[in-house]
């Protein structure tokens, strides 16, 4: 048998294991996204405050997330909680520390957006009586959201990829799945490309839906 | 791999039929004559005045880099003690750092005079290159937690109890032989799987019998089933397959470790990084009567 057709016949073998991997990395990336841009909306409030002993804590906490890695952040999630009691499995753990990192970047991003707002948009809303929060929501906030779309949109793409990570707390993932076949049948390469096309699947697809929504939004407000 | 092994075949075929020729038209007289000097890889050392040894940095503790940066572990020591046999000093050694796929061109070649390096004794492997007789016992075991309830392999075999394994597919293959019925859960690293049975993640881990020693000796709330999971295997020194005198003289070291000689030394440097006594080659015979 020739190269090509042995390679075709070893991937088609591990084709229904690798797709059980790609459907852990998606449930990883759709259970973590959420929490990720809820987490970052949360520590937006502290961190839009005046005073510092709001902004100090918030601040010092988000750097702390943005600038160490996620693997060991996700070590440390997993192998630190049992220490308190508390034993939450590894597929939490991974969500929990993809969604701890991945919403600390999009808060500066946030506050980027919302600061862009002219002041005039908040002097018009108030001026037509609503309160400050009111005019937060219906006002200043979808603006500044149609502004995050790029950029939040890369954070997303970038969080995809950051579930590969997981695997080191032993979730089954792509990756992991992808490793596990390769010291069987040591064909690194072959299998490696073929993850990575997977990968490049669920990317493309959440960068092209994103770059839609930019689109058809173009020009409103 | 196997169009190498037939070209190696064939190769060494080619010159054992010259080697033959060449007997045949030699008078009994000449072949008497001693050999060449340096025609043996033990003369050759000789004349060098130092070991190269084909080492991993990679395995703990067999050989890693340590706080201080340096390369030591139970087999960079092992490989010390053959200097020490050979010079008399131990220092008398170049530890030469090399991937486990390079190992068997490095012996077949001679860029190592033998390689030391977790290096498991199969009969595929002895077709490629000469083992000596194993230094040191290898195996899978199990590891638990010292107040685990589980006492054999087969207590596992509930689903309420997860035991860690390495990426490697037979340590799944196992599983799935030994306690099907347990959660498995799957690490990268070995200290990861130790870690998760230390922190309760997992109820036990398949580790290798050294290896398991080792953390144990650390550890003293880790406890090893006395079951094992596999055969006894043997971790050896390999080295090119045709040259006997120097193979004769490090199988002959390590013979001396395992009981003889060099009993003592080798003693010391089992307890010392794995925190046992190893099993003794040859016994001691009693002289007491009673």
């Amino acid at each position: 048998m020739d190269y090509f057709a042995q390679t075709i016949v070893l991937l088609a073998g591990l084709f229904p294991k690798l797709v059980a991997g790609f459907v852990t990395t998606l449930a990883l990336a759709l259970a973590a996204m959420p929490l990720a841009l809820a987490f970052g909306l949360l520590l937006l409030l502290p961190r839009m405050e005046k005073r510092a002993v709001f902004v100090i804590p918030t601040v010092s906490f988000i750097e702390l997330m943005r600038n160490t890695p996620l693997l060991l952040q996700v070590y440390l999630i997993y192998f630190g909680l049992p220490l308190l009691g508390l034993y939450p499995s590894e597929f939490a753990c991974g969500v929990l520390g993809i969604a701890a990192l991945h919403g600390t970047s999009p808060t500066e991003t946030y506050r980027g957006a919302i600061e862009s707002i002219s002041q005039r948009q908040w002097d018009a809303a108030r001026g037509i009586g609503m309160g400050r929060l009111k005019a937060f929501r219906h006002v200043i906030l979808p603006q500044a959201l149609l502004r995050i779309l790029g950029p939040l949109g890369n954070q997303l793409i970038i969080l995809i990829k950051d579930t590969s990570l997981v695997s080191a707390i032993g979730v089954m993932e792509l990756t992991m799945t992808g490793k596990m076949a390769i010291e069987r049948s040591a064909a690194s390469a072959e299998i490696f490309v073929a993850i990575a096309l997977f990968y490049l699947v669920l990317t493309t697809t959440v960068g092209g839906a994103l770059r839609l929504i930019e689109h058809r939004t173009a020009g409103r407000y | 791999m196997g169009s190498r092994r037939e070209f190696i075949t064939k190769a060494s075929g080619v010159v054992a039929g010259a080697g033959l020729v060449l007997a045949q038209t030699q008078s009994p007289a000449a072949a008497q004559q001693p050999l060449p000097e340096g025609r043996f890889k033990l003369d050759e050392v000789r004349a060098r005045g130092k070991l190269i040894v084909g080492v991993t940095s990679e395995a703990p503790p067999f050989g890693f880099i340590d706080d201080k940066g340096e390369l030591t572990g139970f087999d960079i020591e092992v490989a010390r003690l053959i200097a020490k046999a050979v010079f008399g000093d131990e220092n008398k050694i170049e530890l030469f750092k090399q991937g486990f796929a390079a190992r068997w061109p490095n012996a077949q070649n001679g860029t190592v005079d033998f390689g030391i390096m977790v290096t498991t004794v199969y009969a595929d492997r002895a077709l490629q290159v000469a083992f000596t007789r194993p230094y040191i016992e290898s195996g899978i075991v199990v590891v638990v937690k010292k107040d685990s309830p589980i006492r054999t392999v087969a207590d596992l075999n509930k689903p309420e109890y997860t035991v860690a394994h390495l990426t490697a597919p037979v340590q799944e293959e196992r599983g799935k032989r030994f306690y099907p019925n347990a959660k498995f859960l799957t690490f990268d690293a070995i200290s990861s799987q130790f870690n998760a049975v230390k922190l309760g993640r997992a109820t036990a881990a398949q580790l290798d019998a050294p290896v398991a020693l080792y953390y144990a000796k650390d550890n003293p709330d880790i406890r090893i089933l006395d079951e094992w999971l596999t055969d006894v295997t043997g971790n050896a020194i390999f080295l090119r397959p045709d040259d006997f005198k120097w193979w004769l003289f490090l199988d002959t070291i390590v013979a001396e470790m395992l009981g003889g000689s060099l009993w003592s030394p080798y003693k010391g440097l089992y307890q010392k990084w794995f925190g046992v006594e190893p099993r003794r080659a040859r016994a001691i015979q009693t002289t007491n009567k009673g």
